[in-house]
């Protein structure tokens, strides 16, 4: 529905303002964007797919620990991490002093140019194609690899030519969710001052106060992400991988100093993109836990676990139905495009969909009030109701394509065998299907409760009186510019989310 | 086992659906509810001194200006606020324009707040003066060599200036005044001067800015001064100065933290009563001692720390008129590639 309202707004006029940002903003913020989301699409891919590559198939030092550990930077919201980023590596962060006053280097501008911004993201972002590469491998045939090994080849021929064509699926999925996130992000855009197609739609919108063009340029977001979703399709191609068996057999062991410098690559990844982001913030929540506690923290961790956990179990249920194998699905075209469009919500920055969800009421109201009723504004607006909504709009990409993925991991045998018995529809449903697909839609729920927990925009605008949650706490004190205080509830949202990771593991593992 | 947890979670969402109905329901009466985009630290203790002072209670939720501007004109008549609380001139004159106010600037308020801090028309009044002003190095910059905003377009500068984005609306209420003072094409000049002076991208904060002359990676910027105040708490030493600009032209530049009573407020007197609260000399005070603003009530002193940084002339230019150049200062750091 918001895209619906967004994508209306071409109807409208917007002409000088289209002008202006022609001839000032737009050729920039194309260029920015794509280099972006090029070098942050290549650097996801390429961390991912190799670190998942190890911890699946190379036996080395610590592989056990770091398999699960590389899951957490997933709980570190994107613009917390930027924050501590630039804390530490920007001009007068540690790093940088200690390089100038100990080494007698030269300083510089970390937020110049697009390598810190686009690391910042890759580190953000990368656990969503390691998840994703990880399961993949898991499912290949180790007897596909060990014919390639006997065959003489070596490896890193082996991880090109075997596992990386039959995990490409994979890749591209967490690619793709990525590659989304990035298009929609305002957090870490910002505190990097570095401008996105996302800019110009706060500018038309903050600036000129024209919520005709920022839709416009929202809706030219969508179009993007739509792009997005068919590429990834194609990659994804016709094939169709029914395998459910995993093996525990680690193909390659490396011993010896090879072994140890994996081992260095790979704690150095969760070094960075976790061990040392907490640390800084485990510090600067020590400096001013005294002053920051109080009372209130009960009611932010309260509506936090309460938002985080109700709007995943709605999530799932939508994306369940979605999901669910049938025959009418797959022989109908249109409704394949409508769940496609069902996911697009994903690449929508959060303050831009929730204007247009608003806007969505008033258009119902409207409908309401020809027909005599009154106006539903103030019903819907600040209700649990609407905010859940756009949570399960926003983030239903994310249950969806867990949801799907253990849905085509059931082979039509189970339809057939089920349909010989005489079973029914709903039967075959309840008794087969969902079983199933039970832990797919649960590691979806886990992924879904960990982006409610770190969603901003949509909350703060949607959300009724007195629900403050967690991340709103750390917008309100690091927009004052007060990081330190910042820190103490971004901590708590770290330790709950890395719960919640945790859950995923176990459950991952115990399917895989 | 799923349908178990399908049925608690339905469970849970009526418990919440209902929840959120009582509370709506809460909000009516003797309560006044305000929407701030003053974050809630700043807010909080203000608003539980005045329920102690006065006995009402007041129910708010923050959010961003501009959002919260929304979904006041979406609520119209049935909107639950009675007050909206914002923290730039800009936004409270784009409230005006959006006929989400009315007029009830009252003696009291009239009394307390200076002419040019308040709207013209009385739909909203300013509550605490912020002033964005130079901050310098103390171990790299001598004060005799700073003077005015125009000033830090010279070469001299070269390579010494932070600045903050341009996508804060401190600095487009800035550039707004500049150019109702120097004119559009100067002040395009001057503008354009500074972005060819950064030493850095533009950084997102002002205790950015600041930290950034503090490791010498420039020797000047633009802070607003409280934040310059936070930082001298906690690091009394940090060899950096507030320096008033343009003190013999047209004085520092100020802006306002503000509010409003709405136009469809259920509870008008009570809304009425906590903006008068607010601007009396108790409330200010506590504006002062929070947040190391200076005070828009004309009778008080300021907080202690703050007038130790010296008194300076201001710079009188109604706040509306900010808000009605705003977007062209938008438009003009823009052209002139200020990110």
């Amino acid at each position: 529905m918001p895209i619906f309202v967004v994508a209306s707004a071409w109807l409208l006029p917007g002409g000088e303002l289209w002008t202006h940002f022609a001839q000032t903003l737009l050729s920039d913020l194309v260029l920015s964007t794509t280099i972006l989301l090029i070098g942050v699409g290549l650097g996801v891919s390429v961390l991912g797919t190799i670190l998942a590559y190890l911890v699946v198939m190379v036996e080395f030092p610590g592989r056990r620990w770091l398999e699960w550990a590389l899951f957490l930077p997933f709980a570190i919201p994107a613009y917390v991490l930027a924050f501590v980023y630039l804390g530490v590596f920007d001009y007068s962060g540690y790093v940088q002093v200690w390089m100038r006053e100990i080494l007698g280097l030269p300083g510089f501008d970390i937020r110049a140019g697009y390598w810190a911004i686009t690391l910042t993201f890759i580190l953000v972002f990368y656990p969503y194609v390691y998840m994703m590469a990880r399961a993949s491998f898991k499912r290949q045939k180790i007897h596909m690899i060990e014919a390639g090994k006997m065959l003489g080849a070596s490896p890193i021929r082996v991880f090109w030519k075997i596992s990386v064509p039959l995990a490409r699926p994979a890749i591209a999925a967490g690619l793709l969710v990525t590659l989304m996130e990035t298009l929609a992000d305002f957090g870490v855009v910002s505190l990097f001052n570095y401008s996105t197609f996302t800019t110009a739609i706060y500018s038309a919108w903050g600036d000129f106060r024209s919520i005709e063009v920022a839709a416009q340029l929202a809706s030219l977001l969508v179009l993007v992400a739509f792009f997005l979703i068919y590429f990834e399709r194609r990659a994804r191609g016709k094939a169709k991988y029914y395998s459910t068996d995993i093996s525990h057999i680690r193909p390659y062991v490396a011993s010896g100093w090879i072994g140890w410098l994996l081992f260095l690559f790979v704690f150095s990844v969760f070094m960075l993109s976790f061990a040392m982001p907490i640390l800084q913030i485990i510090i600067w929540s020590i400096e001013v836990f005294a002053k920051e506690w109080s009372g209130k923290y009960i009611g932010f961790i309260s509506s936090t676990a309460i938002l985080t956990l109700s709007a995943a179990a709605l999530t799932v249920t939508v994306a369940t139905i979605l999901a669910l194998p049938s025959s009418c699905k797959n022989n109908s075209r249109v409704l394949q495009m409508l769940i496609h469009f069902s996911t697009l919500g994903y690449a929508l920055p959060g303050s831009v969909m929730a204007v247009g969800l608003m806007y969505g009421v008033q258009n119902i109201s409207l409908i309401n009030e020809y027909f005599g009723g009154s106006s539903l504004n103030h019903l819907l607006f600040g209700s649990i109701a609407l905010l859940l909504f756009a949570y399960v709009s926003r983030f239903m990409a994310i249950a969806y394509n867990s949801a799907n993925a253990s849905a085509e991991q059931i082979k039509p045998v189970y339809e057939q065998s089920a349909r010989l018995l005489g079973a029914s529809r709903f039967r075959l449903v309840w008794k087969v299907y969902l079983p199933m697909m039970t832990p797919g839609i649960m590691a979806g729920a886990l992924l879904v409760a960990v982006d409610v927990m770190k969603e901003l925009p949509a909350t703060y605008l949607l959300r009724p009186f007195g629900w403050d949650t967690l991340a709103i706490r750390v917008y309100e004190l690091s927009a004052e510019g007060l990081f330190e205080r910042a820190a103490v509830p971004a901590l708590m949202m770290v330790v709950f989310g890395a719960v919640l990771m945790l859950a995923f593991n176990k459950l991952d593992s115990s399917r895989l | 086992m799923f349908s178990r947890q399908l049925t608690v979670s339905a469970m849970a969402l009526t418990t919440l659906l209902m929840g959120s109905i009582t509370q709506i329901q809460a909000a009516t009466d003797d309560t006044v509810t305000v929407y701030s985009s003053r974050k809630e630290h700043l807010i909080q203790p203000l608003f539980e001194q005045f329920t102690k002072d006065t006995g009402i209670e007041v129910n708010y939720l923050t959010g961003k200006g501009g959002d919260l501007i929304e979904r006041l004109k979406l609520e119209g008549e049935n909107t639950p606020a009675d007050m909206f609380m914002t923290v730039d001139a800009g936004d409270l004159w784009y409230a005006g324009t959006q006929d989400i106010f009315q007029d009830v600037i009252t003696n009291t308020i009239v009394g307390n707040i200076p002419t040019y801090l308040r709207d013209p028309d009385g739909l909203w009044t300013g509550l605490s003066v912020r002033a964005r002003t130079l901050v310098y190095s103390t171990e790299r910059v001598n004060s005799s060599e700073l003077s005015t905003y125009a000033d830090l377009a010279d070469s001299k500068w070269k390579g010494k200036l932070c600045l903050r984005t341009s996508k804060k609306i401190y600095t487009k209420s800035l550039v707004a005044s500049i150019i109702h003072n120097e004119g559009e094409d100067k002040a395009e000049k001057i503008v354009s001067g500074w972005v060819s002076n950064l030493a850095a991208t533009p950084n997102a904060k002002d205790s950015h800015v600041m930290n950034a002359i503090l490791a010498g990676q420039c020797d000047v910027g633009l802070v607003n001064t409280y934040y310059f105040g936070r930082l001298i708490e906690k690091t009394p030493d940090a060899p950096l100065k507030l320096f008033w600009a343009n003190q013999d032209t047209t004085g520092v530049h100020v802006n306002v933290s503000g509010a409003g009573v709405t136009k469809h407020a259920s509870n008008s007197d009570g809304a009425v009563q906590l903006l008068e609260w607010l601007s009396s000399a108790k409330a200010q005070a506590i504006y002062g001692a929070l947040n190391k603003e200076y005070p828009a009530n004309q009778n008080i002193a300021s907080d202690e720390v703050v007038s130790s940084w010296g008194s300076f002339k201001k710079d009188n230019m109604n706040l509306a008129l900010v808000g009605i150049l705003q977007a062209d200062a938008v438009a003009l750091m823009q052209r002139v590639g200020y990110k």
